[in-house]
Parts: structure tokens; sequence; C-alpha cells
């Protein structure tokens, strides 16, 4: 028992988190929410190169064949970068859903993927589309599916909706199905359970490609939380009223100890439910919502917090404040909402079968 | 990362749970906070002491096990899931025990470890006073210099324990011309002695758990001084951080309740109350996880420090929680068992400093923010 971050864990988030510092400041995140292009930058590139993109990537296939637990601290670099673009889907969820082809592309950076969850984030720059239809995994071009723009409190988080799906040529190994062209939904009698290159249930595929990306996300929650809790921090030492730095007044210290002890007691069970994921615990599924719930709410305080203590310049758009805030509520919807992930945990506790603590 | 217990610690956990299973007393015991049941628990104490279970943290030459926190994580899962009685020792083996192992003389510890492992001497804190509570540093209580020893005198309030046990530790100014945190000095007094007057205060739960301990002109030798004197504050402070930390109250004892809390919740359907119990179930299994982290953290070499005014915030309102929502499950057939559990956990956020004094400390001394 040693439930502690590796050597190797941390030397992999410190390459992330330094490629991050260099190539993604804050005006490049607020860049991509003004440009498309912008969302795989200068970041994206540095990221292939510190091998994020293909970390989970098979080595025959060009990446560094990691699992999920080897990545959880590099993750919450990105959430403290507040990276933009589909990085969870590309480098997280995709490489569960893709075959051969497309994992090279991953590793080597020149490919994002979409995956619909339901919405097809960044679905506009992405050079794959993944789509769950009924039993089957629909691998598509851009193109191929008419996307349907959604609301996005993001405004670097481009949502889309899929609407009709027009193959091309068949034949193609992109196509996960022999599906005839229509919409997109369980009833269209997309066949096949299964896709080229690709040796497993699509049921299974979808649960860990799920589960793999809800981990990411909440570990990016946790970067996002500690970013906003230094930024408030510094903006309440600085910050003076009173003759004094707010930060020196109860209620502003006692409202960011809270956010210090949620994000705290967060950050472990996001490590255990990684640990769990890898190990393919029997508890994982549970595990993976709990880290999704605690590292949600604590960010989502974090968030409450910093844009109060700010006070009204934490409103405007001109401090880069509002970026990591909009991220944050973006992604506490993301690969399943708290309601989906409490749902899970309920079931899993409140259920017939006997609760196991592990280990 | 690695979650996965050792053989050795699996060994010492079946070892633990056979032993709890074979003696744990079959029904509670009466309140400690009563002169019958007070004795009782310093008797389980000794049944304990009996096993080398009832102070595992600490090494064996003084009665213990040389457990790490890991052993000690384990051990107090099996404690509490085994509903076994609560620890009547547990500011003497808990609190003073690694106070006096950091800062103690050797003959100190020699005298003083292993009667307390035994539950011979049985602790009380002598800390709060009528005008110094959460503002500690203003205590007024004075040690006066006579020939090798001191002279005591003052009251110290609200001091869990005291009405039974048999000695107490506090901070008194023995440096007249010092204020605040300076010119205090941590001293070791046996309640027997003369010129001390023990008065039990009535609790909220109607029992006399806590007392005010007067202290007229009481004589104390050199060897009743912990530490250096006039370094009573720093000494202090190591007793506050493992009274703070996971170390006071463990994950097992609220995990112990959480388990609990998911039974009643099965039974209702009442859908707010259900997830407010599994919310609580998970908070218990962060709780855990976290002491998990910290163990691993604290075998790298890292000191504790004013992290442990997280861990007690968190604790402490969970437990609140928990019983809050049992409470409110089990309406009218509320048990005698959540109902003292209840109203000892309305005592959590007070305790060992109030909960507003840790987010103080966590604000300035985690976060940095200024005073």
């Amino acid at each position: 028992m040693r439930f502690a971050v590796t050597e190797d864990q941390r030397l992999l988030a410190g390459a992330v988190g330094e490629a991050l510092a260099a190539t993604c400041p804050p005006a490049a995140v607020r860049e991509a929410g003004r440009d498309p292009a912008a969302r795989r930058a200068a970041a994206w590139q540095a990221l292939a190169e510190v091998g994020l993109l293909g970390a989970l990537v098979p080595e025959e296939h060009g990446g560094l064949g990691l699992t999920i637990a080897d990545t959880v601290l590099a993750y919450v670099e990105t959430g403290r970068h507040a990276v933009p673009g589909p990085l969870v889907e590309s480098a997280v969820a995709a490489p569960s859903l893709v075959g051969p082809d497309w994992l090279v592309k991953l590793a080597a950076g020149v490919a994002t993927v979409s995956v619909a969850m339901p919405h097809l984030l960044d679905a506009d720059l992405a050079d794959l589309l993944v789509v769950r239809s009924g039993a089957a995994i629909v691998l598509a071009e851009p193109g191929e599916i008419t996307l349907i723009p959604n609301v996005s409190i993001d405004a670097t988080r481009r949502l889309f909706s899929a609407g009709p799906y027009r193959p091309g040529p068949p034949g193609r190994k992109t196509h996960g199905t022999e599906a005839a062209g229509g919409a997109l939904a369980s009833d269209t009698g997309i066949a096949g359970g299964f896709h080229e290159g690709f040796d497993r249930p699509v049921e299974h595929a979808f649960d860990q490609a799920f589960d793999r990306a809800a981990l990411a996300t909440a570990a990016q929650l946790i970067g996002l939380g500690r970013w906003l809790l230094d930024a408030s921090v510094a903006h309440a030492r600085r910050r003076r009223q009173f003759g004094a730095a707010v930060g020196s007044f109860q209620a502003v210290k006692h409202r960011l100890a809270d956010v210090a002890i949620a994000l705290e007691f967060a950050a472990p069970v996001v490590y255990r439910a990684a640990y769990a994921l890898t190990h393919r615990t029997p508890t994982a599924r549970r595990d993976v919502a709990a880290a999704k719930i605690a590292a949600g709410e604590a960010a989502g305080g974090a968030a409450r917090g910093a844009l109060q203590v700010h006070g009204a310049a934490g409103y405007t758009g001109e401090l880069d404040l509002h970026l990591w805030l909009t991220r944050v509520w973006a992604l506490r919807a993301a690969w399943g909402d708290e309601s989906l992930h409490r749902a899970r945990l309920r079931d899993a506790l409140l259920g017939d079968s006997p609760v196991e603590r592990l280990p | 990362m690695d979650l996965v217990f050792t053989e050795r610690q699996r060994a010492f956990r079946a070892e633990v749970r056979d032993w709890l299973a074979a003696h744990v007393p079959p029904e509670p015991l009466p309140s400690m906070d009563t002169e019958t049941g007070f004795e009782r628990h310093r008797e389980w104490e000794r049944t304990l002491a009996g096993a080398r279970l009832s102070a595992v943290s600490w090494p064996r030459e003084h009665g213990g096990r040389d457990a790490d926190l890991i052993d000690w994580l384990i051990f107090e899962e099996e404690y509490w899931s085994h509903g076994a009685p609560g620890r009547v020792s547990q500011n003497g083996v808990f609190l003073l025990g690694p106070t006096l192992m950091a800062h103690g003389t050797e003959e100190q510890k020699r005298r003083l470890l292993p009667r307390m492992a035994r539950a011979d001497d049985i602790w009380a804190q002598a800390w709060s006073e009528p005008e110094a509570g959460s503002d500690l540093a203003a205590l007024r209580a004075t040690a006066t210099p006579d020939g090798d020893g001191w002279r005591l005198t003052g009251q110290k309030t609200w001091s869990s324990r005291a009405a039974h046990a048999d000695w107490c530790f506090g901070l008194f100014r023995s440096d007249p011309g010092a204020r605040r945190h300076r010119g205090l000095t941590y001293f070791l007094v046996p309640l027997t002695a003369d010129g001390v007057t023990v008065r039990p205060i009535a609790q909220l739960d109607g029992e006399h758990g806590f007392a005010d301990i007067f202290f007229d002109d009481v004589y104390a030798p050199a060897g009743q001084v912990l530490g250096e004197p006039g370094a009573g504050w720093r000494v202090a402070m190591a007793t506050a951080g493992s009274e703070r930390g996971i170390t006071l109250r463990s994950p097992g004892r609220f995990m112990a309740t959480s388990d609990r809390l998911l039974a009643l919740a099965r039974e209702s359907d009442d859908q707010t109350l259900r997830d407010a119990a599994v919310r609580a179930w998970a908070d218990a299994d962060a709780y855990r996880l976290y002491a998990f982290h910290a163990a691993a953290r604290a075998a790298g070499g890292a000191e504790p420090g004013p992290e442990a005014s997280l861990t007690k915030v968190f604790w402490s309102e969970l437990d609140l929680r928990m019983h809050e929502v049992a409470l409110e499950l089990l309406g009218p057939r509320v048990t005698a068992q959540w109902l003292d559990g209840f109203l000892f956990a309305l005592a959590g956020p007070i305790y060992a400093g109030t909960n507003e004094i840790q987010r103080n400390i966590i604000a300035e001394r985690v976060l940095g923010l200024p005073r």
C-alpha cells in the first residue's frame, strides 16, 4: 500500500505543465474562443511532443502504452492551464474506439477526434467524428454527418448535435458499419456491433471510453479548481478595501478555506478512480462516479468562490478568470453530469449487492 | 500508485479482527462520563493493553506495536466496525503520548507512557480558561518558580474527561513579563495533587464529561514540565496537530457510521435522504483515501503541518451531517446509539479548536492570506 503519485507520473505531469506554460497562456485560451483553429494550435503540438496525445495508445501504434493512472496527474495540469480543444475526446476516449490507422494519427498529434457524449465537442475542426448508434459505433469523416450547433457556456468549446448521416463511398476503413444513410438513432437499423480493426464489443468499448474520459475530466476539474483557488488567493492578497487586503477578512478567508478543503479531499478520490480503472477493479465504475462528483463539486465551489472574491472585476470579460469559470461549468456537464454519476453511485451503494470497499 | 494491502498488513487486520470479535463487549458500556462507565471503559482499555492493542502506533518499549500510519488506520477500521467502546484514554494515547515522545525526557517517557498505555493513568486536557477559549494565547493561569519546581494557580475549564481522570496536561504562564504565545510552559499535573479542585460541569447531553479544574498554589516539581520552560506554546501545538489531524478521529470511525447510515437509507424511499446518505458514505470514503494518501506522504518524509486543520473541519462536519441524516431517516424510531452519536457529533465542530479557528489557520497558514 503506497497510495502516492509515482516519480514517472510526476515527471509526465511536470513535462505537460511546462509545455502548457510555454504554449497555452491565458491569451491562447481566450483566442480559442474567437478563432476555431486556435483550439488546435501550439499547445496541441506541444502535448503531442511530450507524448500526452499518444499516452494511452499502444506502443505498436506509436503511442506510449501508458495506463490512465499514469496520466491522471498530467490531466490535472491540462485543467490547470485550461487547455482548449477536444483533448480528452482525442487522447482519452478515442483510443478505446478507433482502429490502428487512427491510433497512429492520434499519437502523432495530426488528428483530432470528436466523440458524441451526447454532443460532439469541437466537431467543426475534428478529423473524425465518433457517434454511437444503437449497438454500433459510427466513425464518420467531416462532411458525412450534418452538424447542428448547440449552445455552450464555454466559448472555447463548440458543441454540435449529430444530424443526418451520409456516408462516403463504401469500403473505407474509417467506417465502423455498413450503414445506410439517414438519421443517427438507435432505430435506424445500422448493422453490426463491431467495426474494422476493432476486436471488442461496442458496449464495452463505449463504457471504457466513457469511464476513462469522465476520469480525465474529473482530473481536469481538480486542476481548474486549483488554478481558481490560487487566483482567488492572489487577488485577495492584492485587492485592498477599507484600508486592508480583502483576504484579511474572515468572510473571505473562510470561503476560500472551504474551497481548499473540498479540493484537497477530492483529489485522492480522483487518483483512486484512476487506479481502479487501470486495474479493472469491480468498483471502477462507482469510483469514477464518485470522482466526477467530488471533482465537479470542488471545482464548482472554487469557481463560485473565485467569482465572489474577485467581485465585479471577476464578472468582466477583461479578466482571464471567466475562461476558467466557464470551463468548470462546461466540464461539470461533460462525460456524464453529476446527476448521471449520482445515479450510478446510488445504484452501487443502495442496490442489493453488498457494498465493497477496496482495498 | 498502489492500493493493495501487503500480506503483513492483511495479517495484522486479521489478527485485530479476530481479537475484537472475541473481546468486544456484546452490550454497549455505560457512558464514560459517569463514574461507573468511566471505570468500565478503563477496564476495557486494560483488556486492549493486555493484547498490546491500546496504543498500536507507539513504540514497543512503551507498550505499543510500532505500527505505522497504515497499520493504525487498519486497526481503527476494524475497531470501529466492530462497535468497540469509545476510547476513554484518547487524550493520553493519541494526544499527549506523541507529544511526550517528541518533547519529553527519557525519564518522563519511562515513567508516564506505560501507565498511559495500560490506562493506569487517564489524562484530561486543560487548555481552555473562562476567558481563553478559541484565543488560547489569552490564558491567565500562572506558574511561579518555587525552588526546583513551580507553583500553579488559575482555572481551566471545559476539560473533557477531567471529572474522573487521574492527570491533566495544560499550559501555564511562567513569565509574567511575556505576552501571548511567549512565556508559556507545558505542565503535567495529577488531579489528586494538593490544591487541585475538580468541579464537574453538566453537559447538554445530561452527563458530566467535562469539568472546571481549579489550581490553588499547586506544587509541580520540575519533572512535571514537558519540554523547556517558556516553550509551552510550541509543545502544545504538537498536541493540537495530533488532535486536528487523522490521529484523533480516524476514517474508520466515520466509515463505520456511514455503513450504518447506508443501511438505514436502503430501507427508506425518501430520495433526498437516500442521496444524502450516499453522499456521506462517499465523503467518509474520501477521508479514508485522503488518509492513505497522507500516510504515503508521511512515509516519504513529509511533516504534518497546518494541513491538519483541513482534516478537522472535514471529519467534524461529516460526522454531524451523517447523524443529522440518520435522525431524519429514523424519525420516531431513533435509537439511543444514533441520539448519543448526534449529541457527541455536535461537539466536533467546537472542540480541538473551533472550525472557525481551523478555517483561519487554513486561510493564513496553508493558503497564505494575510492575518
